[in-house]
């Protein structure tokens, strides 16, 4: 499991981005948390950059809406999903625990 | 033909012809004036909403402005910090998020930060604030959006506010009408093929005003004996007995604004704030004009009428109102496009005179020939 951070550091509405291999961003939906792949499948983007509505993240650069449960893009330009994964909380820290397949649930 | 080298008296010279149409001398008005100085550049009220924003060129610049989601007014210059593309490409319009270039997708808050760009998370040695969009100097005063694009502007309230209480006589007087507050019921405007120094000239003097303006003149007879209320400190034209109003026929008027108080009841102020702004003050409504200088021989002038919100949102008939400050706006730029014609001719390379009732138009030269030598 990677560690991200502080609860508190992630507020509602917001996300952080954690680098490594595969950047992932994790992204606070009104207390709930989704973690997925940081970067657009369709250019190099970190989604944690994008606009947060409900459970979608509109990618900053070409507007490609990923679903946060599933990691599917809505629509083009973007085709491919980005992976999920799993957010574990534990005593006010949360952890992701980086899943190898595209499209596993959370 | 030459022009007298020895002036009588009574007379004093203009600017030479060519200050009216060298290009050269224009692109350096654009950079010592108009780049240097406070430029009313939108109606605040007009920039409504997230994300709304309206671009304008000032000097040589494109400035975008645009409101944040914190209900602020921002001004940029409308360039890309990337590769310089101009980012908004729209007059006006509404962002959707962000103010995105249409080049490589960099993309900016509406607060101009960078927000995102293809590969930037893999050059985390980038400021996002460093390449945000630059911004520029903004002040909202009298419900218009003032900008400089100058590093260091002059100061807001000696350059546009003195202008204003020296010509009124006081820096509260425009208070009276509440211009912020006040909605725009019509909008011209105006392609002159003239040079914008030839508007403001016009604008200042009305030794012109008992030959072109016949509807102007019934309405403020002062008028016909040629001094402009810009003659003056503090001094309103008074409108002739007979006129119920400052109408284009001297029909009544629409309601009248209610912090204008008695002395200034029945009168009309005319204001220059240089170097692209001039405003009329009568009881009902304010006319407020902006210059935007195109070329050496083009200026685009747009000219609101504004009235209280009342009288715009009860869709009070406006056109007597508009008329006659249309008609003279009309004359006086017909007038401007024929002293344009002439100004190549070696009849004016040593520029014209001005008689006395012009000779406050002296000082204005003064001030752009001030500006340039900076």
């Amino acid at each position: 499991m990677i560690l991200v951070g502080r609860l508190d550091d992630i507020p509602l509405g917001e996300a952080v981005r954690i680098d490594g291999d595969v950047p992932v961003a994790v992204f606070n939906v009104d207390g709930r948390l989704f973690a997925i792949d940081d970067t657009c499948t369709h250019q190099d983007a970190s989604l944690a950059d994008g606009w947060l509505e409900g459970c979608m993240v509109e990618c900053p650069l070409h507007a490609s809406c990923f679903d946060l449960r599933t990691g599917m893009p809505s629509g083009p330009p973007a085709r491919t999903p980005v992976r999920t994964h799993e957010v574990v909380v534990d005593d006010g820290l949360v952890y992701v625990r980086v899943t190898a397949a595209v499209g596993a649930g959370v | 033909m030459s022009a007298p080298t020895e002036l009588s008296p009574s007379l004093i010279s203009t600017l030479p012809g060519h200050s009216y149409t060298d290009p050269v001398i224009f692109a350096e008005e654009q950079e010592k004036i108009f780049e240097a100085r406070w430029f009313a550049a939108a109606r605040s009220a007009e920039i409504d909403g997230t994300g709304a924003f309206r671009t304008v060129d000032v000097g040589r610049e494109n400035v975008v402005l645009v409101r944040g989601r914190d209900g602020q007014l921002r001004a940029f210059l409308n360039v890309c910090r990337h590769r310089g593309a101009r980012v908004c490409m729209e007059q006006s319009g509404v962002a959707k998020r962000n103010l995105q270039c249409g080049y490589h997708a960099w993309t900016y808050g509406l607060d101009g930060k960078l927000v995102a760009a293809p590969n930037l998370t893999k050059m985390p040695d980038i400021d996002r604030t460093e390449f945000g969009l630059v911004p520029v100097h903004l002040r909202e005063w009298l419900g218009y959006a003032w900008v400089c694009v100058a590093d260091e502007p002059p100061s807001f309230e000696e350059t546009v506010i003195g202008a204003v209480a020296e010509r009124l006589g006081g820096a509260d007087v425009i208070d009276g009408w509440d211009i912020d507050n006040l909605v725009v019921g019509r909008r011209i405007r105006y392609e002159v093929t003239a040079n914008w120094k030839l508007i403001i000239e016009n604008f200042m003097e009305c030794y012109h005003c008992a030959t072109i303006h016949p509807e102007l003149t019934e309405v403020l007879p002062e008028f016909a004996d040629g001094y402009a209320a810009q003659y003056f400190v503090g001094h309103g034209a008074a409108f002739a007995e007979e006129a119920k109003g400052f109408t284009v026929d001297g029909s009544e008027g629409l309601t009248a604004i209610p912090g204008v108080d008695e002395s200034h009841d029945r009168k009309y102020y005319a204001i220059t704030v240089n170097p692209q702004v001039f405003i009329n003050l009568v009881p009902d409504h304010v006319i407020f004009h902006r210059m935007y200088p195109v070329a050496a021989d083009r200026t685009v002038v747009e000219c609101d009428w504004l009235y209280l919100p009342e009288v715009v949102e009860g869709g009070k008939d406006l056109d007597r109102s508009v008329e006659l400050f249309h008609r003279v706006n009309q004359q006086d730029f017909d007038a401007c496009e024929r002293c344009q014609l002439a100004a190549t001719s070696k009849a004016y390379a040593e520029g014209g005179v001005l008689v006395p009732s012009e000779h406050h138009i002296g000082a204005f030269h003064t001030w752009v020939t001030e500006q340039l030598a900076q």
